[in-house]
């Protein structure tokens, strides 16, 4: 079957009644837990995880999905009517956005084009990756860490640290091959090991209540009214070509792991003040400003989703939650998905079409309520998240051990911020751990335990020395001592504007 | 926070500034230890039948070595002294009362332990007016119970009082 009638498919599937009613709501719910402060994606998506045990998987994906992009939308309204980064991803449209104060829409809309993009990349990749075998996911996965770790803001030494961390959790629990029992301490429960959904929501939901004291959150929140949040003509020439930079420019850093979202917006704002006729607008509500950065951060999340469906990889702690929300429907996600599940596949790249455009036409409306939304005290939203996080996680197993393992990450999550340590290689790491091991025991095992197996495979051997290539660069940099871009973008995550 | 280095031989007193890699570089050098004390009884097994504690001593292995690496290089990261620690308190009593709400939850059920929760951090924690605190609390629960159990049909926890 070839792209357009695998796509048509999807439309068949996405635009079923029930199935829209998923993307809308999924896009409803992720347009608030972005503009609502202290919810982040995750925490949305994992709180209602349980609430799509009943649905089958493609509503499911589709709700989950929609959350996320959803997620991202509201994240900038946030940014641009309170000038609060919601997170790192909008310090960047903080900076013109609020000066603007309405026009960073626009670059949202054109969020279909990454849509384009994943449409046609990820089933070809996933053809491709059928030649994997062990040793190549092996590579595969090592490539993924050190990039990851290349990419972060923070030290190669601290980013690889959490993710042995991470890797270390995810060995806890019965050995697949063996049988044996690893650092269970006797409790049943943590015989299948540590889930993803109370590592997650504890480290990202509740380790972020807990570094946020109430008293430090000030709001003061501009209401635009709906004429002005139209662009005009100007705007709209003004900005189509930093969108069209920014998608592109997204949705290539959305496919690698780590910051992309950050990255992507950071890269874009500096390309289009670079590129910029009057570069001394930036600062003061440059069109250019938002609109780049914008669809970069947008394009970013949908470029994640291409080797998650095609690999089966998590780019990041959101995705890593999507991969286990297909597993538990059932449906792992990898090379096989666009064959072996055509409508979970297609039907969910299809209502990301449709979820976009549904995105646009309840965000103009609706900013009115959403800003409304954003006037909750601090004091009052915290606990309710709190409540959330607890449903979300008990609901998903009905084990109090995994309240308890979430309890525990927050407290981890609140030391690791206080410390600058990054949690999302944590969550990476404790995701990838058992594909990991089996990939690595099973690549032994069928070269009788020559580890010159991952030499002697020209795909295995060409990701390993891509791993050798970041590795001889990040150390570069570490002789050198210099301060480079992620020196910025340590900064940009910290709130502090270059 | 500041520690002593030791009086060299003929030397003066020399201080050493504690920084927050040396904290982290510590703690999982630490931490690797234990899991190599925990792991005596898993195998390692052969490179061609690696057993099932191969890949945790490996990573417990890295974990040493990239947690001294940081101890090695941690004059490049912030003093400890430097560290904030005025949102510990509140961090320490919602923490508390989590902990609470978790230990109750499975016999009070969601309604009744929710609600407490809630109240507990508005009006414990944050100092809310008491009865604004109370009728948030149980509307919010209200609210929350009918969205998950009713209109999501996802039942939530009754616990021994069966509600």
């Amino acid at each position: 079957m070839g792209t357009v009638e695998s796509l048509l498919l999807g439309f068949s599937v996405a635009l079923q009644p029930d199935v829209l009613w998923y993307a809308f709501l999924g896009c409803l719910v992720g347009t608030i837990v972005g503009v609502l402060p202290g919810i982040g994606p995750l925490t949305g998506i994992s709180i209602l995880l349980p609430a799509t045990f009943g649905l089958d998987a493609t509503k499911a994906v589709v709700m989950l999905a929609g959350i996320y992009y959803g997620s991202q939308y509201g994240g900038s309204t946030t940014s641009i009517l309170m000038r609060i980064p919601g997170e790192a991803a909008s310090v960047m449209t903080c900076i013109d956005g609020y000066a603007m104060a309405q026009k960073g829409r626009a670059g949202a809309a054109l969020c279909i084009a990454a849509v384009l993009m994943l449409t046609l990349i990820a089933p070809p990749l996933a053809t491709f990756a059928l030649r994997f075998g062990p040793p190549e996911y092996t590579a595969l996965l090592v490539l993924g860490l050190i990039f990851l770790a290349y990419m972060s803001s923070t030290s190669l030494p601290r980013t690889l640290l959490m993710a042995c961390f991470g890797l270390l959790l995810g060995t806890i629990g019965i050995d697949n091959m063996t049988g044996h029992f690893r650092y269970s301490f006797d409790i049943a429960e943590l015989g299948d090991g540590i889930g993803i959904v109370p590592v997650a929501i504890g480290l990202f939901g509740l380790g972020e209540i807990l570094s946020t004291p109430s008293a430090s959150v000030v709001r003061k929140v501009i209401a635009p009214r709906l004429r002005e949040l139209l662009p005009s003509r100007r705007e709209w020439r003004e900005s189509a070509m930093p969108i069209a930079r920014g998608t592109v420019l997204g949705f290539l850093i959305g496919l690698t792991p780590g910051s992309a979202h950050i990255i992507s917006s950071f890269l874009s704002y500096g390309v289009e003040r670079r590129l910029s006729k009057h570069p001394e607008e930036f600062g003061k509500g440059a069109v250019a400003g938002v609109a780049g950065p914008e669809a970069a951060n947008n394009a970013a999340s949908t470029g994640a989703f291409v080797p998650m469906l095609a690999l089966g990889l998590p780019t990041g702690p959101i995705t890593a939650v999507l991969i286990a929300a297909l597993m538990i429907h059932g449906v792992p996600p990898g090379p096989t998905l666009v064959n072996e599940h055509p409508n979970v596949f297609w039907g969910f790249v299809a209502s990301m079409y449709v979820g976009n455009l549904m995105l646009l036409a309840l965000n103009l409306p609706l900013v009115g309520i959403f800003v409304n939304i954003l006037r909750i005290p601090y004091a009052y939203l915290y606990p309710l998240v709190i409540m959330f996080c607890i449903i979300g996680v008990y609901e998903v197993s009905h084990s109090i051990v995994d309240v308890w393992i979430m309890l525990i990450m927050g407290i981890i999550g609140y030391g690791l911020r206080k410390f600058g340590l990054d949690p999302a290689p944590l969550v990476l790491g404790l995701v990838i751990a058992p594909t990991f091991e089996m990939s690595l025991r099973q690549s032994l095992i069928m070269s009788n335990g020559n580890w010159t197996i991952f030499f002697q495979r020209p795909i295995a051997l060409t990701l390993l020395g891509l791993c050798a290539a970041l590795l001889a660069l990040a150390g570069l940099s570490l002789m050198r001592s210099r301060k480079d871009w992620r020196s910025r973008l340590a900064a940009a995550e910290a709130g502090e504007n270059p | 926070m500041r520690c002593e280095r030791a009086r060299p031989a003929g030397g003066d007193e020399e201080s050493v500034t504690l920084h927050t890699d040396h904290i982290v570089g510590g703690t999982f050098v630490a931490f690797g230890a234990l899991v190599f004390a925990l792991s005596g009884d898993l195998p390692f097994g052969t490179l061609s039948f690696p057993g099932a504690g191969m890949m945790p001593k490996l990573v417990a292995g890295f974990l040493i070595l990239f947690g001294l690496l940081l101890i090695l290089r941690a004059r490049e990261s912030a003093p400890v002294a430097t560290l904030a620690w005025g949102d510990l308190p509140h961090a320490a009593r919602v923490v508390a009362i989590t902990a609470a709400a978790i230990a109750l939850y499975q016999t009070l059920g969601f309604l009744v332990t929710m609600a407490l929760l809630l109240f507990a951090l508005t009006f414990g924690t944050e100092r809310r007016n008491p009865l604004l605190a109370a009728g948030f609390s149980i509307s919010a629960v209200a609210l929350t119970y009918l969205l998950f159990d009713v209109a999501l049909k996802t039942p939530l926890e009754r616990g021994i009082l069966g509600y």
